[in-house]
């Protein structure tokens, strides 16, 4: 019952996608090479130096690298936007306690924002039966922005958990951008 | 295995576990077995789920209002902790006429947004569901609301219409129109993208454009808020009439490398004798390398000869780099040249530049008239250098031989005193009576030299080689028989 369900969500889906105007999906790649190198520079604006104190605190949140293994486009390009959408809930949240340049922050988020809703458009037209399949690393990948996002709440938001996850966040989008010069 | 709580010595044929599950993304195996009494059967087979997959999406929470001849919506998401990222829901709404022949509209809508283009003072009916387009997940639509429209307020005649955007080189300008141009005054406001995807309020966040507030001209200049990879903008204008009445007008969202119209590019022709070289700026380069650096120019130039009759083809050439040559040029034609800049990332192109024009050199006279040139003159330096030094060498030569001469007299003549040489060409008539004497007895010895001398001729003519030897050996023979001589003398 449960698998039918799943195709009866799947087939409602392509039904009900709505014609999508030709965005340059084949262009994506080049495209995003720049705004990821944006983001990252936007990202280190954000804030100072790695603050020494909060060392002691940082955690291993051992991301899912093989997610990222540049082995079928689409695929990749799915996990590329959920590691995006998680990086945006996860900047949307209250950053007052981290005291960063706040123009720098919203320039971050916008740029980020546009990258999922290009990506979207593109990503979701094509998605098929490749999503079942790389399912596990998909997980995997939930898991790691799940257990972030527990460490910001249990720490409430505090400055050094601010900072470790901001760390966090520039190495996920280093691998990122490793990533789309192959594609 | 453990224990699944809440469904422990259940009666009925379902159980709520929802409280055992912590791991939502974890694959979860769950067998059970009926008791009776003492009696247990055995474990059914293994049904294995991952709790975030098999989980539905509720419904949404929504409010409506109706005001102005449209529907303001807010949206909730569906509270769970298996979400974790509520801001990954797309929320899609469908709406229709509450009458008999009603049409389905289906639209995307963001958590606080207004439909509008609806007809007023009609019922409509909606429902919304949230989705998660990444994970193909739909989830169940709220309950239907329907609300009436009421009709569109008076004050409208107010607001700016056709708000519409002119961009160039990225230089981005709004314009709009407004009928009722009496006492007025417009407020440029804009919000950045991101902010409607969030739950939180935005309406207090439009900020207003720099140098836009309170002017009365129908257009801003609106660039300074523009940077290229920051995402995209709404913009809007608000006019604000005497008795502090105000209206907004629609919203426009300006996307900058893709709202943005490329200019044409700057042409510079230069000509060589086989080859004319097209130096190219590409647009917006006065300002900065920005453009270039984000759309990654490709530039087509078009380039003909410009004749009296208009027949010739037009030849089309497509290069990357900001300089083109073309080859095969006919001389002393005026050929004509102009460029479009064009962005395979984001398929846009610019206009045409203006046409530039160059004619080429003429035949091969000139540089055969340089070269003839350039040989003569090297040919008169070199004759005139050639006669400089020779005279110079003579000049050198007679003076030298004035002044220093370099030749010594005879042996036999050596002895008349030193006073004889220092002036060689005066007469020295006392000298020449003593010589008389001397000569008489060298010719009567001299005689016989002539002999050995002929003799000598006569063996050298009989023979070829070895001369030299031999020669040596007379002349020896023959040197001693002049000091003989002397001893005489």
């Amino acid at each position: 019952i449960m698998n039918a369900l799943g195709l009866i969500q799947i087939g409602l889906v392509l039904l009900c996608t709505t014609t999508i105007s030709s965005l340059q999906c084949n262009h994506l790649p080049l495209q995003q090479r720049k705004v990821i190198k944006n983001s990252l520079q936007l990202l280190d604006k954000m804030g100072k130096k790695f603050p020494r104190q909060c060392l002691r605190e940082k955690m291993s949140f051992r991301f899912p690298e093989q997610v990222l293994n540049p082995g079928q486009k689409e695929i990749v390009k799915v996990a590329i936007e959920e590691i995006f959408q998680h990086i945006f809930y996860i900047f949307s949240k209250n950053v007052t306690l981290a005291a960063w340049n706040g123009i720098a922050l919203e320039q971050f988020q916008n740029g980020l924002y546009q990258q999922i809703e290009q990506l979207e458009a593109c990503v979701v037209k094509k998605q098929t039966h490749y999503f079942q399949s790389k399912e596990v690393n998909r997980l995997k990948l939930k898991k790691y922005f799940q257990k972030i996002d527990c460490f910001l709440k249990d720490k409430q938001h505090n400055l050094c958990s601010w900072e470790i996850s901001r760390a966090e966040m520039r190495r996920c989008l280093q691998l990122i951008d490793k990533v789309v010069r192959k594609l | 295995w453990k224990e699944l709580s809440g469904c422990q010595k259940v009666t009925r044929m379902e159980c709520d576990f929802s409280s055992a599950i912590t791991e939502y993304y974890d694959t979860h195996h769950v067998r059970i077995r009926a008791e009776r009494r003492e009696e247990v059967s055995p474990w059914s087979s293994i049904f294995e789920m991952i709790p975030y997959c098999i989980a539905q999406i509720g419904p949404p929470e929504i409010e409506l209002q109706s005001t102005n001849g449209v529907i303001k919506i807010k949206v909730s998401p569906p509270e769970a902790k298996m979400w974790i990222n509520p801001l990954n829901f797309k929320y899609n709404l469908v709406i229709w006429e509450n009458s008999s022949s009603a049409e389905f509209r289906s639209l995307s809508i963001f958590p606080t947004d207004i439909i509008d283009d609806l007809a007023p003072d009609t019922t409509y009916c909606l429902k919304v569901q949230a989705t998660i387009p990444l994970d193909l997940k739909e989830g169940l639509f709220s309950p239907i609301h329907c609300v009436k429209t009421t009709h569109k307020a008076v004050n409208d005649l107010v607001c700016a219409t056709n708000v519409s955007i002119f961009a160039l080189n990225m230089k981005f300008h709004l314009h709009w129109n407004n009928q009722y141009k009496q006492h007025v005054s417009y407020n440029v406001q804009y919000l950045m993208g991101y902010l409607k995807k969030l739950y939180d309020d935005y309406s207090m966040k439009w900020l207003n454009v720099p140098r836009c507030e309170n002017i009365t001209d129908t257009q801003c200049n609106f660039s300074s808020i523009i940077t290229a990879t920051s995402g995209f903008y709404y913009l809007r204008v608000q006019t604000m009439s005497e008795y502090n009445k105000s209206c907004l007008s629609d919203e426009v969202k300006v996307d900058p490398l893709i709202t943005n119209e490329i200019g044409p590019p700057d042409v510079k022709l230069d000509i060589s004798d086989v080859l004319l070289h097209i130096q190219i700026s590409p647009p917006g380069a006065s300002e900065s390398d920005f453009m270039r650096d984000y759309y990654e120019f490709s530039y087509r130039i078009l380039y003909w000869k410009n004749s009296s009759n208009n027949e010739e083809e037009i030849k089309m050439k497509e290069i990357k780099q900001t300089i083109g040559t073309v080859s095969d040029l006919t001389p002393s034609t005026l050929y004509c040249v102009k460029v479009q800049a064009f962005s395979e990332l984001y398929n846009k192109s610019s206009h045409y530049s203006k046409e530039e024009c160059i004619k080429t050199p003429g035949d091969k006279i000139l540089p055969l008239i340089i070269l003839a040139t350039f040989i003569t003159a090297l040919i008169a330096v070199c004759l005139v250098a050639t006669t400089l030094v020779f005279a110079l060498y003579q000049a050198y030569s007679k003076i030298k031989y004035v002044f220093f001469p370099s030749c010594q007299p005879p042996l036999n003549i050596e002895h008349f005193g030193g006073q004889l040489f220092s002036s060689p060409y005066l007469p020295t008539a006392e000298e020449l009576i003593e010589n008389c004497s001397i000569i008489e007895t060298i010719i009567t010895e001299e005689v016989n030299q002539i002999d050995f001398k002929d003799y000598k001729h006569s063996k050298q003519s009989s023979r070829d080689s070895g001369n030299y030897s031999n020669d040596d050996d007379t002349s020896g023979s023959k040197v001693s028989g002049e000091r003989v001589e002397k001893e005489i003398v």
